[in-house]
């Protein structure tokens, strides 16, 4: 480590929004040909951070050099003319264009200056590919590849665009366990030709696996330049939260009573009208956790879609307590007692131009509060909203403050507060803890598991195969719109769970999508 | 910008006041140069506009005549596209409102007041009635709003004409300037409140439209329904919003609050309906709405200013040799100055000709 290049070095920065410090005097640096990893909870200033580097925020304060010379990025493009490229957690691409499309948008070649050379750019992205052995069909349209492809044409985009230098935020949050040691399979052979990688996440069993140096932010400034031989992930979790955290849920014991939903041979079928849940039988009991695992795109979207009434599905039916809702609205679903933690954050989630309690209070205004049905009781709202600030810990100014304005892990605290506070008997919740720290995903295991023993049914659907596996009863896994039973708690391993999420087929790396 | 209460000023807000003096400034520069070239000097043209909108008692009467239409229309406007909802024929459901109070105001004679209301009440109900027809294209065929709003709009303006040549049961062969129903009873007129004028208490009327809007907007759960609605469309489904009977209300009241636009029109100003009466208040609603961000409050405000503006530019047709037009050319350049997204441009600027005056003093403060 002593002889390599310091490819980027950042010195004292700091960046302040408003009142609150996000950055503070941030040291770092980092050496070519490595995995740089950046851990810290929601809110730490891993994303201020990073979007620093990109060229995306100005920094307050302090020096970024890269390769050596100082830099002042004005602009993204700047970063990406230095060579640094980078990954978001959402992915910005298009999803109606091509593959091809989207890596050369903004970098066209052309023909004498009008007209796009595709032939040229192709190859160019073409021998990217080769070079850097990803295998992505450049002709197919963005919305119809699976997550881990198009994290691969994120990656290839920034390649494209001249990046040595790869932050990759959150990336390993959609993907299952095989797609995560692919993007890490990929990851180190990127190294291997000399690209160096910044990595941002939450998960420390990733971190120590992958990682070459370890950095670690807390409340904005560091508290840890580490090297994975140095420590373990109960100390890095310590230098995380500055406590320790155990990431295993405490199972409460419990009673599993009555059956609440029950969903008989379901099939949906998408806007384009393909078939996504082929034919479903599901049940849920009162203080049951059914977890449902599986890769994206095996249909977890149609089916809760369906089960929420956003889709009403074509065949098959779904009674709640003996009632039949197969064509209920989301407004008969409210008001019978079931609740809804969606995987669209902002957009089904919460509506970032309104305030928080104005967020908090939806669902809430239908179902359970305001006796009078007329005017809105500001007094009740403000009451609901400072419940679910206080008690899921929502960092924010105030209850006026407006949602765009809290960081990804604060909005999902708030969402899933609502939704758990509610008197609610059946809880369906999507990805509940998706790009959130290790600490929040403590709390809302730890009140999902909470909310079961008090009765309430709750289905999970989620991407995380370890939170379906540490929260539920009961796990299922759904592949191409139908569920095989994988077991009760803890009975089967995750090796033989991920393979039924893979069709109970051999483990394909690159995840080509089975429609 | 949807709240009042100024606590505090902060950035926003100061900024929103920044664009709104730039725009002003812009515009009167703007103007100013126009004016000049049309051979007058702009202090005295400006001078005219004041004077004629502000100047006596008589001007002001006035304003408030063209303030009416324009607070009533830019509540109609805030009312949908606040809620998403892209209603451009209030225009069209004006019509039907004035055509209605014209027919009821004329037909029987009643108590002074009753006579009003009814008229008021009419004009309003058809105005929604009118609206009735894009919000179940848009429900059922999913049919753009904008694409029906905007074609019903010259239904709308003929067939009152139709309706008004049988009501006078006069033959095809009419001149359309001269086609209008029977005046109405005095019982029916909205009282004048400045002597000579057409200032009107429909301004009354106007205003109350404003504070129940903004108590809504403020104080009732379907208020707060309509702007979640508005703003994120599926969170609200999701959240047990019913999003279609919510969607139908806001055409319904928006199409209400531009047939009573049309029906003070007919009681206060003109005392019949009159085809074609209407020189595009429907419109100036839609741009008075964006120009005060959707803002019940922000639409009196501009809608003052676009009183003084129309009363004043006649005033200053007369007193010199400047164009009325001028002033509609200019109130379009307000609305374009105002919508202007500024930080955007100015980011683009920035990198453009980036000032390479970073301040990196590694200090936070």
């Amino acid at each position: 480590m002593e002889n390599m290049e310091n490819v980027l070095e950042i010195i004292n920065v700091s960046k302040v929004f408003g009142s609150l410090v996000a950055n503070n005097k941030i040291n770092m640096t980092v050496k070519k040909g490595t995995v740089h990893s950046i851990i810290g909870e929601n809110g730490a200033g891993k994303s201020t951070l990073m979007n620093i580097i990109a060229g995306i925020y100005k920094p307050d304060g302090g020096e970024i050099k890269v390769k050596g010379k100082t830099v002042h990025f004005k602009n993204p493009n700047n970063a990406s003319d230095c060579g640094i490229g980078m990954v978001h957690q959402e992915f910005m691409l298009f999803d109606d264009l091509t593959v091809l499309d989207n890596v050369m948008m903004g970098r066209e070649r052309t023909k004498t200056g009008i007209f796009i050379d595709k032939k040229k750019t192709r190859a160019e992205i073409q021998e990217i590919c080769d070079k850097y052995n990803f295998n992505i069909p450049l002709d197919s349209v963005v919305k119809d590849l699976p997550v881990a492809i198009l994290q691969q044409v994120e990656i290839v985009k920034v390649l494209y665009r001249g990046a040595d230098i790869i932050i990759l935020d959150e990336p390993t949050a959609v993907l299952t366990p095989q797609g995560i040691e692919g993007l890490f399979n990929a990851l180190r052979f990127l190294i291997s030709k000399g690209k160096t990688i910044i990595l941002i996440t939450h998960k420390l069993g990733e971190v120590m696996e992958i990682s070459d140096y370890i950095t670690v932010l807390k409340d904005g400034q560091v508290t840890g330049n580490v090297l994975p031989s140095e420590v373990d992930e109960e100390k890095l979790a310590g230098l995380m939260v500055g406590r320790e955290v155990l990431l295993n849920a405490q199972h409460i014991e419990k009673e599993i009573g009555d059956e609440v939903l029950k969903v008989t041979d379901l099939v949906v079928q998408d806007k384009d009208g393909i078939e996504r849940v082929k034919g479903l039988n599901l049940t849920v009991h009162a203080g049951e956790v059914v977890g449902i695992a599986g890769v994206a795109g095996s249909g977890q979207k149609e089916l809760v879609e369906a089960l929420y009434g956003l889709n009403p599905p074509v065949a098959g039916s779904i009674t709640y307590k003996g009632e039949d809702i197969t064509h209920a609205s989301c407004r008969d679903h409210r008001c019978k007692g079931i609740g809804y933690v969606p995987q669209d954050r902002l957009g089904a989630g919460a509506n970032r131009e309104s305030s928080i309690w104005e967020n908090c209070i939806m669902g809430y205004h239908v179902a359970h509060g305001f006796k009078n049905k007329l005017l809105l009781d500001r007094k009740e709202a403000g009451e609901f909203t400072g419940e679910v600030i206080k008690d899921f810990a929502v960092k924010t100014p105030s209850q006026e403050s407006k949602v765009r304005t809290l960081s990804g892990g604060n909005v999902q605290k708030m969402i899933v507060g609502r939704e758990f506070l509610q008197k609610n008997d059946l809880l369906i919740i999507e990805d509940p803890t998706r790009g959130i720290d290790i600490g929040a995903i403590e709390f809302i295991w730890q009140k999902i598991l909470q909310l079961a023993a008090q009765g309430v049914a709750v289905l999970l659907v989620s991407h995380e195969l370890n939170e379906v596996m540490e929260l539920s009863d009961r796990i299922e896994v759904i592949y191409d719109g139908k569920l095989t039973y994988a077991g009760a708690y803890r009975e089967l391993t995750e090796q033989q769970i991920g393979l039924l999420m893979m069709g109970g087929k051999a483990v394909d790396k690159t995840q080509i999508k089975k429609d | 910008m949807t709240k009042l209460r100024l606590k505090k000023i902060n950035p926003d807000v100061k900024f929103e006041v920044f664009k709104y003096v730039l725009a002003f400034v812009m515009v009167t520069i703007i103007a100013s140069v126009l004016i000049s070239f049309q051979g007058e000097e702009p202090s005295k043209a400006l001078s005219a506009i004041v004077k004629g909108a502000l100047g006596n008692s008589y001007a002001i009467g006035n304003t408030i005549r063209w303030t009416i239409p324009c607070i009533l229309s830019g509540m109609a406007a805030v009312v949908a596209f606040k809620s998403g909802v892209m209603n451009l024929g209030i225009e069209g459901q004006l019509y039907f409102g004035a055509f209605a109070a014209g027919v009821v105001g004329y037909i029987i004679e009643l108590p002074p007041l009753l006579h009003i209301i009814s008229c008021i009440v009419a004009a309003g109900i058809f105005g929604l009635l009118y609206s009735v027809i894009p919000a179940i294209l848009k429900l059922y065929f999913q049919v753009n709003e904008m694409i029906t709003t905007l074609m019903l709009n010259y239904i709308a303006i003929l067939l009152t004409e139709l309706f008004t040549v049988w009501v006078m049961g006069a033959t095809a062969g009419v001149n359309p300037d001269l086609l209008a129903t029977p005046p109405i009873y005095a019982s029916a007129k909205l009282p004048v409140l400045i002597k000579g004028t057409q200032g009107n208490a429909g301004i009354f009327i106007a205003l109350a439209v404003v504070i129940i809007v903004f108590l809504i907007y403020k104080y009732t759960i379907k208020g707060y329904e309509l702007k979640q609605v508005g703003e994120n469309l599926k969170f609200s489904k999701v959240g047990g919003v019913n999003v279609a009977k919510t969607f139908v209300s806001i055409f319904l009241i928006s199409g209400f609050i531009a047939g009573i636009c049309g029906g003070v029109e007919v009681l206060g100003t003109h005392g019949k309906f009159t085809s074609r009466f209407s020189s595009n208040l429907g419109w100036d609603g839609i741009m008075i709405a964006m120009v005060a961000k959707n803002n019940p409050f922000g639409v009196l405000g501009i809608s003052i200013l676009w009183g003084i503006l129309k009363c004043g530019s006649m005033a200053m047709e007369r007193v010199t040799n400047t164009n009325r037009l001028t002033v509609s050319l200019i109130q379009a350049l307000f609305v374009l100055f105002v919508t202007v997204d500024y930080k955007k441009i100015a980011g683009m600027l920035r990198d453009k000709f980036g000032k390479k005056k970073l301040e990196l003093s590694g200090e936070v403060k």
